[in-house]
């Protein structure tokens, strides 16, 4: 599903040139949950950023589900981003004044979904993180395990192939956790490939292989030069 | 342009953000309503002090006398100056353009009696130029005749006021009635309205030699008015110069002593008022202008800190799908609508304000404000384009933070 290639990237800092990613090669197949593991300043945030396509990268290959990400003009890496790819955050990043169906709703908007249609989609969706009856919550006023539950039926109203989360319980106490990342295998276990970034190792351990990234690349691959 | 679900989304913003939206549209609608009340109430000044124009011919020249000041050729000032009909004619013969004038003699609070009713009124002594030059309105009938002057005959032309208080609801048309005027039975020829004055609408108007024949001796005249017809500025200001050194002269008066004879030149008097209204519209142009500025300024801050403010909202609209393009278009779209919602509703506050208010300032110098329509709506237009550009800037710098930056933190 998602195929890395010699990927690298570097920010410009000033005069200084600082590459974060120094050849990432890695392979992720359909129905895999994958984490991603490292510590801060190990590239994995930049690393999530370019699998989301939410940033580009300097040289490498990038090919998810068998189409290649490389040089998007911000329309189509939009488009992609909509269609391909579901993000669940750490902070949930709902948008606080919508109410949990109008979040869930929301990226169904940009591929120009009509608007009865996203809404019994989003009512689907918030059936199967079981929030039916939070639907016209406000995120306010809601805890933040559902919250996140939340996020998680908006990553999955548009149908994605992957499912990229970022610390996905890193707001969260344990027991919710448990909860989230219960809800995550589910979906997995349905058939949704999943990379989830994370420090816990039991997060790490609830998923099916870990990618542990180190300096900007992967820890025990060959350095490229 | 018309896509209803983007108006959806940014109806739904704009409801869901009541605060953002009330500081917002308040400085745009307070601009706008400052604006048109200030104009309005600049033009109601400017028509006031019109309106107090239609008075007299503003082509005129007002000639009188009074007592001296100065000595001169063996004679002691406080010498009281008097103007009689020869010296009215030689005034005449002197000037450049004698065609239009009156002499006039007024006497104050005279009784006048007609149906039973009685008030005190002045009468005044006039030629038949005296209509053109004080602006009457005749209202009906007609107005003093040369006949009428040179057989002093006995009519009257009156004003509204004296209409009123002595024949309404008598049924009786004044035109062809009579008034006893100190004893003697007057015949109305005419009514008159003086729009420019509440005060000459209490004046009975006469032919000059009636007028005349009360005075103990001679053929006193108060003032002479002349027009100076088609003459430019500068001509009028000779004529008054050269008219009040002729009748110093012959009245041996001091050539300095403004006084005891006095030229007034209404061409100079407007052109003053003319130079004060000029004045007027520099200064309601001036608020106007800063007022724009001012809320375009409040604006610009306003959309500033709004888009800072939605940031992690751009941020996480573009993560889910949204492009670039589509964020800038929804923020301006939303701010302009926004702005010029709220303008309108400044705009028709305003014109209310001037529409059912300012009626109610009841003020000699203050007459029908307007409310200048194609200034108020290009100064909305400036204001919605200055809201459009202000928020682009900080729109087009939230939507190139890379998603993940913006989300990062609360």
């Amino acid at each position: 599903m998602i195929e890395l290639s010699d990927l690298r990237k570097s920010y410009r800092n000033g005069a200084r040139e600082l590459e974060v990613l120094k050849g990432i090669t890695a392979q992720v197949d359909g129905g895999e949950l994958v984490a991603i593991m490292g510590s801060s300043g190990s590239g994995k945030s930049t690393l999530l950023n370019v699998l989301g396509l939410l940033d580009g990268f300097d040289h490498g290959s990038y090919r998810l589900g068998g189409q290649d990400m490389g040089g998007l003009s911000e329309r189509q890496a939009a488009r992609y981003r909509s269609t391909f790819l579901g993000f669940v955050f750490q902070s949930f990043n709902l948008i606080n004044f919508k109410t949990a169906v109008d979040n869930v709703a929301l990226p169904l908007y940009y591929q120009k979904v009509p608007r009865r249609e996203r809404n019994a989609r989003a009512m689907e969706l918030l059936e199967r993180v079981g929030l039916t009856e939070h639907a016209m919550h406000l995120p306010s006023e809601m805890s933040g395990g559902q919250r996140q539950r939340v996020a998680i039926a908006r990553a999955l109203v548009a149908n994605p192939r992957v499912i990229l989360a970022d610390e996905p319980t890193g707001a969260l106490d344990s027991v919710t956790s448990e909860d989230v990342m219960a809800l995550l295998q589910s979906l997995n276990a349905e058939g949704m490939t999943m990379v989830v970034v994370t420090h816990e190792q039991e997060i790490a351990d609830a998923c099916h292989r870990t990618i542990r990234l180190k300096d900007g690349l992967i820890e025990g691959a060959p350095a490229h030069v | 342009m018309f896509d209803r679900e983007k108006w959806l989304e940014i109806a739904h913003t704009v409801v869901s953000n009541p605060l953002r939206t009330v500081l917002t549209g308040l400085s745009v609608a307070l601009g706008i309503f400052i604006l048109v009340v200030m104009q309005g109430l600049g033009f109601g000044l400017e028509n006031g002090v019109k309106a107090q124009f239609q008075d007299d011919a503003t082509n005129s020249l007002w000639i009188s006398t009074m007592r001296t000041q100065l000595a001169y050729k063996g004679y002691k000032p406080n010498r009281s100056i008097n103007m009689d009909n020869d010296d009215a004619d030689a005034l005449l013969d002197h000037a450049d353009n004698p065609d239009v004038y009156s002499r006039r003699l007024t006497l104050w609070g005279s009784r006048i009696a007609a149906n039973g009713k009685e008030g005190s009124f002045s009468i005044r002594g006039v030629d038949p130029g005296h209509l053109e030059l004080e602006q009457t309105t005749l209202v009906s009938g007609r107005y003093i005749s040369d006949r009428d002057v040179a057989e002093k005959r006995k009519v009257a032309v009156i004003g509204e006021q004296i209409r009123k208080e002595l024949f309404a609801g008598t049924g009786v048309e004044p035109v062809g009635s009579y008034i006893r005027l100190r004893g003697v039975l007057f015949r109305v020829v005419g009514t008159f309205n003086d729009e420019g004055s509440r005060w000459e609408n209490q004046v009975a108007y006469l032919p000059l030699s009636t007028v005349q024949s009360y005075s103990r001796a001679g053929e006193p005249v108060d003032q002479l008015i002349l027009s100076t017809g088609e003459m430019d500025l500068a001509s009028t200001t000779d004529q008054t110069a050269s008219l009040a050194a002729f009748l110093r002269t012959r009245k041996s008066v001091h050539p300095d002593d403004d006084s005891a004879v006095e030229v007034r030149n209404n061409n100079e008097n407007f052109a003053q008022f003319q130079s004060i209204f000029d004045g007027i519209r520099l200064f309601i142009w001036g608020i106007g202008i800063m007022t724009l500025l001012a809320g375009a300024v409040g604006v610009a801050n306003i959309m500033a800190i709004v888009v800072k403010e939605r940031t992690k909202e751009i941020g996480i609209r573009k993560a889910i799908g949204a492009t670039s393009a589509s964020l800038v278009g929804l923020i301006v779209q939303e701010s302009v609508s926004l702005m010029f919602v709220s303008g309108l509703v400044g705009l028709i506050a305003g014109v209310w304000t001037l529409e059912f208010v300012a009626p109610q300032v009841d003020h000699e110098f203050f007459q029908s404000p307007e409310v200048n329509f194609r200034l108020t709506l290009s100064a909305l237009g400036i204001l919605v384009l200055a809201g459009a550009l202000s928020g682009l800037g900080p729109a087009l710098r939230a939507v190139s933070i890379r998603p993940v930056e913006a989300l990062k933190d609360e």
